[in-house]
């Protein structure tokens, strides 16, 4: 029994979360007694008793139109927003990619926020030392590395939050559509890595609405339609009928 | 036992940001961290000049009874005011990375001890040059200081939890620390009240380590045995019962921040 769980990265159990919508989010002391009757809100429903199972080892694309829950589902397998109800079990450290530089410090040079974001993704300084070249280096910032990352263009905001989400040696990583900024070499070269990360076993969740880079790393792909799996299966099966709905 | 071992993971983190709360604080001022040394010091010379002439004074060193005080008493002060917000202002990274949330209000303490050792130099030079002495008794008061280190920060829990959903607390807390303050022995001793009332007194946990302080370097004496009882059982008392609050509000910051 317990062999058998362990054969899954992650683990989606019966998951519902829904968040409140306010129109007026009361947010002091005197607006909650204000809006103590009026503080309308709407509970919309993002996942509805969602399960799935996602084994180690496994590339999987999450597919849907937006609003569908997709990001909703990464943030929960992240821990940075938690179910209603059900359970979500991860095995081994996470690495996500939700949105780019977070927690990157404006004043900070593009080196010192390597040994900052690394250190929120769980790193040491000394597992930091031995990466920094690796890190440096996918960044192709090379000199901009010491400049303050303000003066950064988008492009190389991207580049470097890649570069080290990529080299924290997580066994999970989970992509949210950013697979789409940088250029084109940049682009490559981040599948290439992918491809990279798959090969040595790891597990990795993309978000994405770029079908053909689903369709080319992935072995599987869940289609998400509101709140619910509408489809879960290989590429070749899922994406046309996505595509079919699509249209 | 969780929490440890996810301090111990993320300890680099830790580290950094008990770094930027220590150089960030006093950043872009012209005289930097020499205002960790200016601000206590600059209290003390305000309350030494002008409460000897409103209250009645038994003390022999004015100056060092409120010196041992004081500086203690702006750990405390600054840990919780400065504190409170702690998450919230954080928010922008909450909401996008994991990370165990404990780690801004522990960063917030850390610093602030930091900062009382850094500040104590004031303490040790006043006491030197106004020949009262040290005695052994000194060495309790790393052990005080944690002590005190662990009240606030079982404080800081429930504070730095609770002013995500309710931003009020930030003003609110402001308040009741300046009420604390006149309620805690520190311009005053203690014996000021009779017996009958001086119980209400020493239900603030502050006012037991505010005289432990007073006692091991004022007095020279071992801090009261009952007292430090109560402050070790009060203050691990509030630090689990701060964290349970904690873990049970921080599922919603990312969302109510």
């Amino acid at each position: 029994m317990k062999s058998n769980d362990s054969l899954y990265a992650i683990e989606v159990i019966n998951v519902t979360k829904s968040f409140k919508i306010y129109y007026d989010k009361a947010h002091t002391l005197k607006e909650y007694l204000v809006f103590w009757k009026t503080n309308k809100n709407e509970l919309y429903t993002a996942l509805k008793n969602i399960s799935l199972k996602i084994k180690k080892g496994e590339t999987v694309g999450l597919i849907g139109v937006n609003g569908s829950g997709k990001s909703t589902l990464l943030k929960l397998m992240t821990k940075i927003i938690y179910p209603n109800s059900g359970k979500i079990i991860t095995r081994g450290k996470l690495t996500s990619l939700l949105e780019l530089g977070a927690g990157f410090h404006q004043d900070f040079t593009g080196r010192e926020n390597i040994y900052f974001n690394a250190a929120i993704f769980g790193l040491t300084r000394s597992d930091i030392d031995k990466r920094i070249d690796d890190i440096i280096a996918f960044s192709e910032l090379g000199d901009f590395i010491d400049n303050p990352v303000r003066t950064y263009s988008s492009g190389m905001y991207m580049r470097l939050a890649f570069s080290i989400a990529i080299n924290v040696d997580a066994d999970i990583l989970l992509i949210d559509e950013i697979l789409a900024v940088g250029d084109q070499h940049f682009q490559d070269k981040c599948f290439n890595k992918l491809e990279e990360l798959k090969k040595s076993n790891k597990t990795i969740v993309i978000v994405s609405h770029d079908l053909g880079q689903i369709e080319k790393l992935c072995d599987r792909a869940i289609w998400i339609y509101e709140g619910h799996v509408q489809m879960d299966g290989s590429p070749k099966n899922v994406l046309p009928s996505y595509l079919e709905r699509c249209r | 036992m969780s929490l440890f071992k996810n301090l111990y993971a993320y300890r680099e983190l830790l580290k950094t940001n008990i770094q930027k709360e220590i150089r960030g604080k006093y950043k872009g001022s012209f005289l930097g961290v020499l205002w960790s040394f200016l601000n206590p010091l600059l209290m003390v010379l305000v309350y030494a000049i002008v409460f000897p002439y409103i209250l009645r004074n038994t003390e022999d060193n004015y100056l060092i009874f409120l010196i041992v005080a004081i500086i203690p008493w702006n750990f405390f002060t600054t840990v919780i005011t400065q504190g409170t917000n702690c998450v919230w202002i954080n928010g922008g990274i909450i909401k996008k990375v994991y990370f165990p949330r404990e780690i801004l209000p522990i960063s917030v303490v850390s610093a602030g001890l930091v900062n009382f050792f850094i500040s104590f130099i004031i303490v040790i030079l006043f006491i030197l040059f106004s020949g009262i002495g040290f005695s052994i008794h000194i060495l309790w008061v790393p052990f005080i200081a944690i002590i005190q280190s662990i009240l606030s920060l079982g404080l800081l829990f429930i504070l730095s939890a609770i002013d995500v959903y309710v931003r009020d607390v930030e003003y609110l807390i402001n308040f009741f620390v300046m009420l604390l303050f006149y309620a805690t022995p520190i311009l005053y001793n203690a014996n000021m009240f009779p017996l009958k009332i001086r119980w209400v007194l020493y239900l603030n946990p502050m006012a037991h380590l505010i005289d432990a302080y007073r006692n091991v370097l004022y007095y020279k004496t071992t801090p009261s045995f009952g007292s430090l009882i109560y402050i070790v059982v009060l203050s691990i008392f509030l630090f689990v019962f701060g964290l349970l609050v904690f873990r049970k509000l921080e599922k919603g910051f990312a969302e109510e921040v």
